[in-house]
């Protein structure tokens, strides 16, 4: 009766076919007859008073439904500190900040009468990096700091100040750590803000019906958030909001948060109700929807001259822009990791999110950890390299291993972390390090690698959970309604595999609902933080469970044993001594009718559920605390080729070992992982929002916004380590977000080797190199 | 999306065309020519032009024109750089044309568009500036044959309602040793941080560049520098740098300093390759 194995199986998604051929629909495809369209009118100063706006020529412009401003909807938002007006009120604060909305019969339309819309401004001080921010005498972002409604407990805004918070990890001396030390030195990093830039732009559909429901169609990571977000701004029962999200066409944190939904409903109800649409153009995107954060830090570490790491005391300042947003969580989980995944005894860090007149951030792949992991990564090369000891060996001697302590001092277990030693083993022999790490080549350019180790965490609530339901159709196959939402990765196909392996069936039998919707399936934190697998898998094995128990019971009264002697498998109930006797799902699942005419049992739903465990909130004066369930930790490499004529690279490959626990889909993890790397190297390579002096994006379109192309990426190699996380479904641990997280570090790592000189920022161009190398003046040579 | 509406027209000769534009203008029409289109519809979707009447150029027979006649290769207005790419006779505009955006964008881009083109680098015009080509323009009362020289300054100098109609450029110059460089601030596909072409006629080197200032030139003091008597590649290519000083600009490509540098490398290898060639 036994089934192959469902996991660690190439499964092809559940929706490939669909997405391939192009039949998919995703949210802003579709379009229901008399849906009304709105456009958004944006700041063109990144700061300065409304003194006023005038709307008359829209509202009486051709088809113009409605025109709304910050007038009728006089309400904060924001998921940690209430800042955040939908529509600027009284004043701007960044370039692209959403002022009014139009709504039209036709978006031509709307596009029309937004341009009709005129706003008198009163140009302000510009607070246009964190340097400017932290000043003394800083003009403020928010006058309002400090009387703002906080709806998380441990986040500590500093009136009078642009300083959002301050999150202190306090663990052990510093003194001793660095009077143990016979090398002490210290750099200083800096990490630009980006842009996500999803293929799907965000865009979204709401309503109000006559009855008062609220129905909202989006393209979000996290419906409930949604659904919770617009019932606590707008004073509406969260049972009166459904949110329907079909297919997303990439997430990577930048629908996360609640945005374009708040100005949506705003303008159904301004049309009564109407449905709306508002869809970002890809500029609209880029300027005014939440971007990436940027990071500016400086770490100082002291080590023995044998290499062993004795104190690391840093200091990161992370650029939220005009609103908190989830800026604030970024730069804790920067304070709670950075050490990196090294044990180091002696560590303190202060980590300030700051405000400035640049468009406000909210998650991005790697929640932070990406920033440090660049910092940590270029000080252990650094030391390496003062030290003279092979960089591969400087991370394993310090890597953190169980029974060492976390900076929060959380304890490190078996069970809570992947291997990190070996997993730099296996990257030596694929990426041939004992080769060397420098290659110079018959043309006089050089080969160079540079390799990252990574950690992280899942930095979520303590309360965060998952749920699935389970229905049987009439044969016996099996439907899995969850939560999480089908961002690209392949998710939902991971998790019909988890189901099938459980079940003993083949995954083919198991049918995911790919859309969610809010009103039919049950909570899901959030489709974030490489958690879904683990969360919502976890989740399945008990509804599984559960499933199974009830199946066993009816197979008892119709086999006449009891459900201890039963095994489950290939959608049958046998028993475990004698398989020949059995009864097919079929019969039993929607109650049995026996063959003499008696029917008896029920319908049968499972259910399952998951809730975080042990975490606790970050203790205020020195951090301690639980603040994720398992480490994922990885090593990287990126090899370049350098001409050290022009100063010029290419990238040659770039490899990833990642402990993941258990790989669950290895063609989709490879995928996914890969997705992470390319991104990564963007970032590395060319990413980055450019402000003139009054802090406007210069390049807020794809002809000036460089992404990773088709054509430039280099070889990507990618494999995995499997030691089994305790409490992961299957021992499997996050890993959707990490192939991104020491691309950057690896990168500068190699660029730093081939050149002889030390590149502590990304992006890194040639021409940042020639002006390092050269002084930046033609006339020197 | 384009939020505004417009009126499309395909006239099929050329005194259509000019007489459609020159009515549709009077009654306010604000008219434009319509190519490949790739710049207009762009633009119009970000409110950076305006036009309620686009006359789609593409259905003359003149501006079709790809051949070679009486010694001259004669190319129309519409055709696209793709096709002039793969007929391929001039190999120094093929090997430019084939770097100006992707081969998408290239299906559908015409020369007359990208000569004529608001984005400030017209890459095409720089093999027909080298070449000493000839433009044909159908004017209000004419059609006239002229140096390419006498119209193009910074960017096509015409009158209101003027037509590009063709290129010719004449045999001698087609297969001439010629060398077409482009360097952008990272990516292959990308607006040029410098593109350079480069052709040698009567041992003389002549260059065009975009990407350094402000719009695609030519300059006679910059190649007589260039080939000057000097020995010294390096001093010559200076001096010949040098005289550019105040036209070499800043942009997010990159700053004036490194583009000079990269000029540099750029020209060295043009003079060696181009001295290679004549052993």
């Amino acid at each position: 009766m036994n089934i192959n194995s469902q996991i660690g199986v190439s499964t092809p998604r559940k929706e490939s076919w669909d997405k391939v051929t192009g039949r998919v629909k995703y949210n802003g495809d579709i379009i229901p007859t008399g849906t009304l369209h709105g456009k958004i009118l944006t700041s063109v100063y990144s700061h300065a008073e409304i003194l006023s706006i005038n709307t008359s020529k829209a509202e009486i412009s051709s088809g113009v439904q409605g025109v709304v401003t910050s007038a009728q909807i006089p309400i904060l938002t924001g998921p940690l500190i209430e800042d955040r007006p939908p529509l600027a009120k009284d004043k701007v604060r960044y370039f692209g900040e959403p002022i009014a909305i139009v709504v039209a019969n036709t978006e031509e339309e709307a596009e029309r009468a937004v341009r009709l819309i005129e706003v008198n401004y009163k140009p302000l001080p510009v607070i246009n990096s964190i340097n400017d921010a932290i000043k003394p005498d800083a003009s403020l972002v928010h006058d309002s700091l400090g009387t703002y409604t906080c709806d998380a407990d441990d986040i500590f805004p500093k009136a009078h100040t642009n300083i959002v918070d301050e999150i202190n990890i306090r663990k052990g001396d510093m003194d001793i750590g660095f009077s143990e030390s016979d090398i002490i030195f210290e750099s200083t990093f800096k990490l630009p803000q980006s842009d996500h830039i999803a293929m799907e732009t965000r865009n979204v559909k709401a309503e109000i019906l006559p009855s008062g429901k609220v129905v909202i169609y989006t393209s979000t990571q996290a419906p409930s958030s949604v659904q919770k977000d617009l019932s606590k701004a707008f004073s509406i029962p969260e049972s009166d909001i459904a949110v329907k999200v079909p297919l997303v066409g990439g997430g990577f944190g930048g629908k996360s948060n609640t945005f374009l939904e708040y100005l949506a409903f705003i303008a159904s109800k301004a049309v009564n109700g109407k449905m709306v649409k508002i869809s970002n153009t890809r500029e609209q995107d880029i300027m005014s929807a939440p971007s990436k954060i940027e990071v500016e830090a400086t770490l100082k570490i002291g080590a023995t001259k044998d290499g062993m790491i004795k104190a690391l005391r840093s200091r990161y300042y992370v650029n939220c822009g005009a609103y908190s947003d989830s800026g604030p969580r970024m730069a804790r989980a920067i304070a709670s990791e950075c050490s990196g995944p090294y044990n180091i005894e002696n560590i303190y860090c202060d980590s300030l999110a700051v405000y400035t007149n640049h468009p406000y951030v909210t998650a991005y792949r790697g929640f932070g950890h990406l920033s440090l992991t660049f910092c940590i990564e270029r000080m252990l090369d650094k030391l390496a390299k003062k030290l003279d000891i092979d960089p591969l060996e400087l991370r394993i001697r310090n890597g953190i291993s169980p029974k060492d302590l976390s900076p929060t001092q959380a304890k490190i277990k078996p069970s809570n972390i992947g291997n990190l030693s070996k997993c730099i083993d296996r990257l030596k022999e694929l990426i041939h390090w004992d080769e060397g790490s420098i290659v110079k080549m018959a043309n006089g350019n050089i080969r160079a690698k540079g390799v990252s180790c990574f950690w992280k965490t899942s930095s979520s609530p303590i309360d965060a959970s998952s749920a699935v339901i389970l229905t049987l159709t009439s044969s016996g196959e099996i439907n899995l309604n969850c939560s999480v939402v089908e961002i690209g990765p392949g998710t939902k196909t991971a998790l019909a595999q988890i189901l099938a392996e459980k079940m003993g069936m083949d995954v083919n039998k198991i049918h995911v609902k790919l859309e969610v919707d809010t009103e039919t399936a049950p909570i899901h934190w959030k489709t974030v933080a490489s958690m879904s697998v683990f969360m919502a898998g976890n989740a399945i094995i008990n509804a599984a469970e559960d499933l199974m128990t009830q199946i066993r019971h009816i197979g008892s009264k119709v086999l006449d044993c009891s459900p201890a002697d039963l095994d489950i498998s290939n959608q049958r109930v046998y028993l475990k001594d004698n398989p020949n006797i059995f009864i097919d799902f079929k019969d039993i699942v929607h109650g049995y009718k026996d063959p003499l005419g008696f029917a008896f049992g029920k319908q049968i739903i499972g259910h399952g559920t998951y809730f975080m465990k042990d975490l606790t909130i970050m203790n205020k004066e020195t951090g301690m605390g639980y603040v994720g369930v398992s480490w994922s930790v990885g090593a990287q490499a990126v090899e370049i080729e350098y001409d050290p004529l022009e100063f010029s690279y290419r990238l040659i490959n770039a490899a990833t070992v990642i402990d993941a626990g258990k790989v669950i889909n290895p063609k989709s993890a490879r995928s996914v992982i890969m997705g992470g790397m390319s991104m990564g190297l963007g970032l590395s390579t060319r990413e980055e929002f450019i402000f003139d002096d009054d802090g406007m994006i210069e390049n807020s379109s794809l002809r000036t916004y460089k992404v990773m192309r088709f054509g430039e990426q280099p070889e990507y190699i990618v494999d995995f380590i499997e030691t089994p996380q305790g409490d992961g479904p299957f021992g499997a641990r996050g890993m959707g977000e990490h192939g991104i997280l020491g691309m950057p570090a690896a990168f500068a790592n190699a660029i730093s080797s081939a050149t002889e000189e030390e590149f502590d920022y990304i992006p890194i161009t040639p021409e940042s190199i020639w002006k390092v190398k050269t002084g930046g003046k033609y006339d020197t040579f | 999306m384009i939020p505004f509406d417009f009126e499309y027209y395909k006239p099929q000769t050329i005194t259509d065309t000019i007489k459609l534009y020159h009515d549709l203008d009077l009654m306010g029409r604000k008219p434009i020519y319509y190519g490949g289109g790739t710049e207009f519809i762009s633009m119009a979707r970000m409110h950076n032009v305006y036009s309620e009447a686009v006359i789609d150029i593409k259905g003359i027979p003149e501006l079709n024109i790809h051949e070679m006649k009486d010694n001259e290769l004669i190319i129309g207005a519409a055709v696209t750089l793709t096709q002039i790419a793969e007929l391929n006779l001039f190999p120094l505009l093929s090997l430019t044309v084939k770097r100006i955006a992707d081969h998408t964008i290239q299906d559908k881009l015409t020369i007359g568009g990208n000569i004529a083109g608001t984005i400030i680098y017209r890459e095409s015009v720089l093999p027909l500036m080298v070449a000493d080509s000839d433009i044909v323009i159908a004017k209000k009362d004419a059609v006239d044959r002229l140096p390419l020289k006498d119209v193009f300054n910074k960017r096509m100098n015409l009158e209101k309602g003027d037509l590009i109609c063709q290129i010719i450029i004449k045999k001698e110059y087609l297969n001439l040793p010629s060398i077409h460089v482009k360097r952008t601030k990272v990516e292959k596909i990308d607006y040029p941080l410098i593109t350079m072409v480069a052709l040698e006629k009567d041992k003389k080197i002549r260059t065009a560049f975009s990407g350094l200032g402000g719009y695609p030139f030519r300059s006679s003091k910059f190649e007589q520098l260039l080939n000057s008597n000097k020995s010294n590649k390096d001093t010559k290519i200076k001096d010949a740098i040098n005289s550019l000083q105040s036209f070499i600009t800043d942009d997010l490509h990159g700053s004036s300093e490194y583009k000079k540098f990269m000029l540099h490398n750029m020209l060295y290898e043009a003079l060696e390759n181009f001295e290679e060639g004549n052993k």
